[in-house]
């Protein structure tokens, strides 16, 4: 059985079954990302001979209805694939009431109870308010943005997670004007270096950002669809105040693990009480051994789809299948989708130094210039590969960097020669291929440690 | 017998408007392929998921229309082009939908009967 319920949004936005990736995570996400790289292309086009007269402009409501069209398919799809397995779905918020029985309470307030001899908490997470004055009330959060009903125009981005970036990187995209609001660092946890260079490119963009500044309050000085609202914002770092207007704010500043209000305090299940999170043991089980869990409540675990479906099908398998495999975290790429595209796996510069030391470590690294760019005009020195080895083990590949255009398709493949073991010496013996952005990971010649210089001259 | 009501057409036109005609009624659609003159289909899968259709509609709310929808011939509905294809995106018969929404059963998944059941039951 699948007890599933979403809470509505402070804005009142819900949606069906598949969970945060499908309905307003990874799917909704990855097509505006590739709404806005096609303005981008239509750019390009001009460079590469096409003609056309007419002004370019982005319908945002077109857009929202072609993604949403899609995700209610993958709704339908998870109730197929549920129902095909004689697995009950029952809409509804499930809470335990006492050892092996939960309360099921639906959207009429009608309530269930079940028992069950096995049960796996995988509730997700909800994006953080600010706590500030006018944040629920006048401010929304990804769980609200891929349905917005009205295009948001400008938009103030709260925050500096992969979430905020990206969202700040399509809005720009489809011609928006955005601004985003940064406490400290960007990327928390990402490799730093990346994260600026990150930065630099959605400047580069248009993206304004405001660094060093935390919101104080939110008002709305006209309501409308969009309204405009006013945004005061304090400095980090003295006394300083900044004012601005902006027809959306979109809050991107962290979420939180859905982990109170289901009664796992009545059963003894421990969570994280900072964070919410859970901490289970190498076979995903928690403090109480009937009790499982899988996906970004996990504590210290990856929180990315793939993760969560991964330990999940290995749960089941263990459970009921006589299969004794783990799941592995080790290694895990991910990729940051912004316009220009940043994929990972392994450890970041700092990870790394921390872990092995520095002078353990040889970093190579290049910027390059995507063939697709040169006619088109962009920049040639905005994108950048590096390699982190590990000298102490046959230079092996421990983490692996890289920001330019399909990151994401390139960073897979990198992912698996990881898991085997790849070294410097195995990636300079593997013949590349020309032309693509990929290859320059079989050319790695300059190392940080030589101090020469990688930028690219010319244009 | 569920209070719905029936609808047999044949050919994209006559769907659309059988469709309009019944605008702001929940619309249930199965298109198959044509029948010959001794009432039976090319389509052996929509032969065999004809039965267990009309037996999900016992499950079907009050108010409801089901339109019977023949599509064509074998060489119509293998054409690329046919309105079937582009205009209502259907990839294969037999097709078991709900108007207006995503809910819809392709081909081997029409023999389910609780797949069907839940088609027709979903609110």
């Amino acid at each position: 059985m699948v007890l599933d319920f979403v809470a509505p949004s402070p804005q009142g936005t819900s949606w069906g079954l598949g969970g945060t990736c499908v309905n307003v995570g990874c799917v909704p996400k990855k097509l505006m990302h590739q709404a806005a790289l096609l303005g981008q292309a239509l750019t390009d086009s001009r460079r590469f001979g096409w003609e056309f007269s007419q002004q370019v402009k982005h319908n945002w409501g077109t857009l929202t209805e072609a993604v949403q069209t899609h995700v209610g398919s993958l709704n339908w799809g998870c109730r197929l694939s549920l129902r095909e397995k004689a697995v009950a779905y029952v809409n509804a918020h499930g809470e335990f009431v006492e050892h092996h029985k939960v309360k099921a309470t639906n959207g009429k307030g009608q309530k269930t109870c079940y028992t069950a001899a096995k049960f796996v908490i995988a509730t997700g997470e909800r994006p953080r308010y600010l706590g500030i004055q006018g944040d629920k009330e006048y401010c929304i959060t990804s769980d609200d943005l891929f349905s917005l009903p009205y295009c948001p125009g400008a938009t103030l981005v709260v925050g500096a997670s992969y979430v905020a970036l990206e969202c700040a990187g399509f809005l720009a995209g489809l011609g928006l004007e955005v601004t985003v609001m940064v406490r400290s660092v960007l990327l928390r946890g990402f490799d730093q270096e990346m994260a600026e260079r990150l930065g630099s490119s959605l400047e580069r963009l248009g993206v304004r950002f405001l660094r060093k500044f935390v919101p104080v309050a939110v008002l709305q000085l006209e309501k409308g669809s969009p309204g405009r609202l006013k945004v005061v914002a304090r400095s980090t770092e003295g006394p300083e105040t900044v004012e601005g207007v902006y027809n959306t704010v979109l809050l991107a500043i962290g979420r939180d693990s859905c982990t109170k209000g289901i009664g796992l305090e009545k059963i003894g299940v421990k969570i994280n009480e900072k964070n919410g999170r859970i901490p289970v043991n190498d076979m995903e089980q928690t403090t109480v051994p009937y009790v499982y869990a899988v996906g970004d409540v996990l504590e210290g675990k990856p929180q990315l789809t793939p993760v969560a479906m991964q330990a999940g099908k290995l749960l089941a398998r263990r459970l009921f299948g006589g299969r004794l495999e783990k799941c592995d975290y080790v290694n895990v790429p991910t990729v940051v989708f912004t316009p220009l595209e940043y994929g990972c796996c392994g450890l970041s510069e700092e990870r790394a130094a921390q872990e092995y030391q520095r002078e353990n470590l040889e970093v190579y690294h290049t910027v390059f210039w995507p063939l697709e760019w040169t006619v088109a005009c962009r920049d040639n020195n905005a994108c950048y590969a590096k390699i982190i080895c590990n000298k102490l083990d046959n230079e092996r590949v421990i983490g692996f960097h890289i920001l330019g255009p399909n990151a994401g398709e390139i960073t897979q493949g990198f992912a698996a020669a990881m898991k085997c073991g790849l070294t410097k010496r195995l990636l300079d013996d593997t013949v590349g291929i020309h032309p693509t952005c990929a290859e320059v990971f079989t050319t790695l010649e300059i190392t940080k440690s030589s101090g020469l210089d990688i930028m690219q001259k010319g244009c | 017998m569920a209070g719905y009501k029936e609808v047999s057409v044949a050919g994209y036109e006559d769907f659309m408007q059988a469709v309009e005609q019944h605008n702001g009624k929940t619309v249930f659609a199965y298109f198959s392929g044509s029948k010959d003159a001794e009432g039976k289909s090319w389509c052996p899968d929509c032969v065999q998921a004809e039965p267990v259709v009309r037996e999900g509609l016992k499950h079907v709310g009050e108010g409801c229309v089901f339109i019977y929808c023949q599509v064509g011939e074998k060489p119509y509905w293998k054409d690329p082009n046919n309105d079937f294809r582009k205009k209502l995106k259907l990839t294969a018969v037999p097709t078991l939908l709900k108007y207006g929404t995503p809910h819809k059963l392709v081909e081997s998944e029409c023999l389910q009967a609780n797949l069907v059941e839940m088609l027709f039951s979903e609110d």
